[in-house]
C-alpha cells in the first residue's frame, strides 16, 4: 500500500494504517531530535510526541504531499521548544549528577565516526537555525527541496542560508577542530 | 578547498555519525493511541522536573531580596510586564477606574491607533488556510465572532516558520494603513514577550479568567532563543491565557470592547 493511501486511511481513524508510516519515518524523526537535543531519552520523547500530534492533525494534512517533511518540521519545533523549556535545564542537572553519564557507543577503531562526532560538536556552536539546516541537509541527507519544505522557506532561501551557515562552520572548524582540518583538509 | 568540495566533505563525514539505536517509537505510539491510554502530552520525567522547579522557586522566594526582585514584574502566560513603578505595579479590579485612561465613550482613541507599518515588517505572511495547516499540530486558530461584521483577518503571519506564533491582523476598512485589531496567539514555551513600562496596567477578566489590560506606548520585546526583536506598541492591549496558549489582542478599542472581542473567539471554520 502506498504512502498516500496509508495517510488517507489513517486520517479516517485507521490506527493500523498509521503504524507502517511511523515505522517508515521514526528513524529520521528520532535522529533529528537527537541531533538538536543531544540526548537519546529526550529525542525519544520528542519522536513519540511528533507522531501523536501528527496523528491528531492528519485530517488537515494534504495527503498528496510527502509526509516526512511535515513530521520533521513538527519534530524540529518540539525539539526547539524542549531546548528552551525549564524542564530541559532540570534534566541536564539531573544528568550531571548521574554517576555514570550515558555515552554514545563508539566503535573503537572508527576514526570516521570520531570525525563525525567532532563535526557534530562544531555544528553545535552555530546558531540554532543554522544547526537545523545543516542537520537536515548533511546529517539527514535531505535534498534542498525537502529541506525547504521542512523549514517552510523557498529553495533559494535554503541555499543562501546554507551558504552562510557553512561559512561560519568552516571558520569554527579551522579555529577549534584541528582534527577535522588535519584529517580531511576541510 | 572550494565550497563544493567542502560540502562534499561534510556530507561524507556526517554520514558516519554514530546515532543511538532508534527505539521502538512505533510500538509506543501505537500503545498510546489505544482508547485507554495514559494522559497525553506528558513527557517522561515531566512530573519530577516540575516538582524540582517548584521546590527551587519556593526556596528562592524565601530569600527576601530575591522575592522582591521576582515580584517586580507581572507575568501572564508567556508575557512578562515590567511596570513603570514598583510601588503600585498594578491596579486591582476593585480600585481600578478604567475611565482614568480609557476614553469615556466607546469611540476608539485615534491617537493610539496601531499602524500597519508597525506589523508589516513581520515575516512569515500566509493565508489563513496555510496558517491553520502550519499550526494545526500545536493549536487551533480561533476567530472573533464580535463584531459580527469583522470577517476574516486581512493579514496572517506565522512567525518562526514552524508554527510557533500566529498573528492575525484586521485593518480599518476606512483607512487600510491603520490596524483595527491584531490578535497574537502564542503557545507556551515558544516565545517570551517582555513589555517595559506601559503607561497603565490593569487587571481584568476574560471568560472569568485573569487578564491584564495594558496601554502603550511602550517597547515590546519578543524573544524565542533564536530571534530577538523589539517594536514600539502604541495601542491598547488585552492579554489572557487559555490552557497553554497566551492571547494578546492589540487594538484601538477600549477595554470593554476588547473583552467582548476576546470572549467571542470561536474555532475558525
Amino acid at each position: 500500500m502506498d504512502e498516500t493511501t496509508l495517510i488517507r486511511r489513517a486520517a479516517q481513524g485507521d490506527v493500523a494504517a498509521w503504524e507502517p508510516l511511523v515505522l517508515a519515518h521514526q528513524q529520521a524523526v528520532f535522529r533529528l531530535a537527537y541531533l538538536l537535543l543531544g540526548d537519546a531519552d529526550d529525542a525519544e520523547d520528542i519522536a513519540q510526541e511528533t507522531f501523536l500530534r501528527a496523528w491528531d492533525h492528519l485530517k488537515r494534512f494534504d495527503e498528496t504531499r510527502p509526509l516526512r517533511p511535515w513530521l520533521l518540521s513538527i519534530s524540529a519545533n518540539l525539539s526547539r521548544n524542549r531546548r528552551r523549556s525549564a524542564g530541559r535545564y532540570v534534566s541536564a542537572l539531573v544528568r550531571a549528577f548521574r554517576e555514570q553519564p550515558k555515552e554514545i557507543p563508539l566503535d573503537e577503531d572508527s576514526a570516521q565516526r570520531t570525525e563525525a562526532n567532532e563535526l557534530w560538536r562544531a555544528v553545535q556552536q552555530l546558531d540554532l537555525p543554522d544547526q537545523q539546516i545543516v542537520y537536515l541537509r548533511y546529517f539527514l541527507d535531505l535534498p534542498v527541496a525537502e529541506t525547504a519544505e521542512v523549514l517552510q522557506i523557498a529553495e533559494g532561501t535554503v541555499k543562501s542560508r546554507l551558504s552562510r551557515a557553512l561559512e561560519k562552520l568552516r571558520k569554527i572548524i579551522h579555529q577549534d577542530f584541528p582534527v577535522l582540518v588535519e584529517g580531511r583538509e576541510v | 578547498m572550494s565550497d563544493v568540495d567542502f560540502e562534499n566533505q561534510l556530507h561524507s563525514i556526517a554520514k558516519q555519525m554514530n546515532y543511538p539505536r532508534t527505539p521502538d517509537i512505533a510500538g509506543r505510539v501505537m500503545s498510546r493511541l489505544q482508547p485507554a491510554t495514559k494522559p497525553r502530552f506528558i513527557f517522561k520525567g515531566w512530573a519530577r522536573s516540575l516538582t524540582l522547579i517548584v521546590v527551587f522557586i519556593f526556596s528562592l522566594m524565601l530569600i527576601p531580596p530575591v522575592r522582591a526582585a521576582v515580584l517586580e514584574f507581572i507575568q501572564i502566560g508567556i508575557v512578562r510586564i515590567f511596570p513603570r513603578s514598583t510601588e503600585s505595579p498594578i491596579d486591582s479590579p476593585q480600585t481600578a477606574t478604567p475611565q482614568s485612561f480609557v476614553p469615556a465613550t466607546a469611540t476608539p482613541y485615534v491617537g493610539f491607533y496601531p499602524l500597519l507599518s508597525d506589523l508589516s515588517r513581520l515575516a512569515g505572511e500566509r493565508t489563513l488556510s496555510q496558517a491553520q495547516d502550519l499550526v494545526a499540530p500545536y493549536y487551533p486558530i480561533p476567530l472573533p465572532a464580535y463584531p459580527s461584521d469583522l470577517g476574516e483577518p486581512d493579514h496572517v503571519f506565522v512567525q518562526d516558520a514552524d508554527g510557533s506564533m500566529t498573528i492575525l491582523v484586521w485593518l480599518d476598512p476606512n483607512d487600510t494603513e491603520k490596524v483595527l485589531l491584531s490578535l497574537h496567539i502564542v503557545p507556551e514555551g515558544s516565545w517570551a514577550i517582555h513589555k517595559s513600562e506601559p503607561v497603565t496596567i490593569q487587571e481584568t477578566q476574560v471568560n472569568g479568567q485573569r487578564a491584564v489590560w495594558a496601554v502603550g506606548p511602550y517597547p515590546l520585546r519578543y524573544s524565542n532563543g533564536d530571534l530577538d526583536f523589539t517594536r514600539l506598541v502604541v495601542g491598547y492591549v488585552l492579554i489572557w491565557v487559555e490552557g497553554e496558549i497566551t492571547y494578546r489582542l492589540e487594538s484601538a478599542l477600549p477595554m470593554e470592547e476588547a473583552i467582548k472581542v476576546a470572549e467571542s473567539l470561536q474555532p475558525a471554520p
